[in-house]
């Protein structure tokens, strides 16, 4: 597994505050990476690392290789990277096109019309093209930013809430362009998202941080099957709970088990067995929401509040 | 690998630059436009009062007609005119849209992650001296026009005479004039980064600027300071810049060793602002906005 990105021990401190707590992560090439967490987790500090905007107070990162914040800008490496971070904004009386011709000058390519054109029609914005940005609406804006980010032709782009501030069928483009990124164009993408739904629609793993510090990192396949569990819809209810025992809960008319899905036959057999009618039987997968906010604490907060 | 990703800088901060139409012409045509019609409104002004004047003592009314108008005249107005406090104003603007931009428009983290900052800034100043070069240029396109319509307005025939030109001198002067509207923009650049306002970075520098004129005129005899002293004028770039004008004029009646003075007071306004800006924006946060 090549790594695009990874971290050693980072750590960086704003006066008292510890934005990153020795955070070691490395994201794999390929597919589509979410890094997930509540406020002050320290994605956007993880980005603005990664990006050269600040430096690190200990520890180190490295993007394709090249070691982050070494002083000097790496051509390969900046070039080989986009990205968007929050919602973009850019100067004002340049159109959707300049914009674009200014940030491949800016990278030391010649302005390719085709190429402009091309990602601009995949984000969405080929009427706009030749309209000012300063009347663009924020949706159009992160849409920008996202060809912005592409401009290069990157092997890796990291994009901070692409989704921030779009209409509902934008977000559905904006998760189809993410994934054909991926999938068609072969790009790394990295992205941080509030949406949690949006991101296990979208990402193939995820990181999650809390304080600055991982607290899980895998497939998302994996974390959510983890916690899944047997919906099992019968009548009657009571003598199935004396078979399933402390393996399940009551959840409306239906019972929830945690067991292994090797077990379930078994289960299944015993419950008709005791004369027990089983009218629907399936497996629910945990969503990266309960599992979020299982890994962060946040369960607590909720339950607190309640 | 740093000074080769210096021409990225300076295409695409040009690019930016030229596309900014409003900070283009407040900056570099507004004032030679102000100039050319300031000079039509006076030539047309003393025409009419001349007029009256040779009615008055008996002479023909087209005796002001009877000299030409040497173009190049034109240019030497031009070029005097080059850095006057008009031009350094208004060229704050380019300068502020430059250097303050990307703190307003939020773009560093566009550009930053590509090259290394003190690139930035080196592209950034280096565009600037193309617009101030730009601004020059129109300066004597406008002296010129002042000429033209001056030979225009009287009717008066137009000549060019090189005699009495010295190229070097005009030169120099030139090269002087750009010294010193980069050197006032430095203010604007270590003003930009260490503020990250763009407003800030026109209005410090008018105010330091006002506040040097000032000390220059009526403060320096308050303070008891000669213009020939050191203290005047490493404190008075202004001064210094009038001094070397004075200098390759061919002034006389200079002290010996204030030309000095004066070329280690520019140097000084130029560079330790330059200085400081970029050992400032080298540990700046470009995340926060």
């Amino acid at each position: 597994m090549t790594a695009v990105i990874e971290t050693r021990a980072l750590t960086k401190t704003y006066g008292t505050v510890r934005a990153l707590d020795g955070l070691s992560l490395t994201i794999p090439r390929g597919g589509v990476y979410g890094v997930l967490g509540p406020n002050g987790a320290g994605k956007s500090t993880l980005f603005r690392i990664l990006l050269g905007l600040i430096r690190p107070t200990e520890g180190e990162a490295m993007v394709m290789g090249a070691r982050v914040g070494a002083g000097v800008g790496d051509v390969a490496a900046s070039r080989r990277m986009g990205s968007m971070i929050e919602t973009p904004r850019f100067p004002p009386f340049m159109t959707a096109r300049q914009v674009l011709d200014w940030l491949s000058l800016a990278h030391g390519l010649t302005p390719d019309a085709a190429l402009v054109s091309g990602w601009l029609e995949r984000v969405g914005l080929t009427e706009a093209a030749d309209r000012k940005v300063r009347g663009f609406s924020v949706g159009m804006l992160q849409r920008l930013g996202v060809a912005a980010a592409l401009i290069t032709e990157p092997e890796l782009v990291i994009l901070d809430e692409p989704t921030s501030g779009m209409d509902p069928p934008g977000i559905q483009e904006m998760r189809a362009l993410i994934r054909s990124l991926s999938e068609r164009d072969g790009i790394t993408v990295v992205l941080a998202s509030h949406q949690l739904l949006e991101v296990q629609r979208v990402c193939d793993r995820v990181a999650i941080l809390n304080r600055g510090t991982l607290v899980r990192e895998g497939s998302v396949t994996d974390l959510t099957s983890a916690g899944e569990r047997l919906r099992l819809s019968l009548t009657p209810m009571a003598p199935a709970m004396a078979i399933l025992g402390d393996r399940a809960t009551v959840e409306g008319d239906a019972l929830l088990a945690s067991l292994p899905r090797a077990e379930a036959p078994a289960l299944i057999r015993a419950l008709i067995e005791a004369g027990i009618d089983i009218e629907e039987a399936r497996w629910i997968g945990a969503d990266l929401e309960s599992v979020f906010m299982t890994e962060t604490g946040s369960v607590q907060h909720v339950e607190a509040i309640r | 690998m740093s000074v080769i990703l210096l021409p990225d800088v300076l295409r695409s901060e040009a690019y930016r630059l030229v596309r900014n139409r409003m900070a283009v012409f407040w900056s570099v045509f507004f004032v030679p436009l102000l100039f050319v019609l300031g000079g039509l409104i006076y030539h047309w002004v003393n025409k009419s009062k001349a007029a009256e004047l040779a009615a008055a003592a008996n002479l023909p009314a087209d005796l002001l007609a009877a000299a030409p108008v040497n173009l190049m005249d034109g240019l030497g107005v031009g070029v005097s005119a080059m850095a006057n406090g008009a031009v350094l104003v208004f060229m704050l603007i380019g300068a502020a849209t430059l250097y303050a931009g990307d703190y307003r428009w939020e773009t560093w983290r566009l550009t930053s992650a590509r090259n290394s900052r003190v690139n930035l800034i080196l592209g950034k100043v280096a565009v600037f001296k193309l617009a101030a070069l730009a601004t020059m240029a129109t300066f004597l396109i406008a002296g010129l026009i002042f000429s033209l319509t001056e030979a225009l307005i009287y009717g008066k025939s137009l000549t060019i005479d090189p005699e009495g030109f010295e190229a070097g001198q005009f030169v120099l002067l030139v090269l002087l004039a750009w010294v010193r509207i980069v050197q006032y923009a430095m203010i604007a650049l270590l003003t930009a980064v260490v503020t990250r306002s763009l407003l800030a970075s026109l209005f410090v520098p008018v105010v330091i600027g006002f506040a040097q004129s000032l000390l220059g005129g009526p403060g320096l005899p308050l303070l008891g300071w000669e213009p020939t002293q050191w203290q005047a004028q490493l404190l008075l770039p202004g001064l210094a810049y009038d001094t070397l004008k004075a200098t390759i004029g061919g002034a006389p009646g200079q002290p010996e060793g204030l030309a000095l003075k004066a070329i280690v007071s520019l140097t000084l306004w130029t560079l330790a602002p330059l200085a400081a800006a970029i050992a400032w924006f080298g540990r700046q946060d470009l995340s926060k906005e």
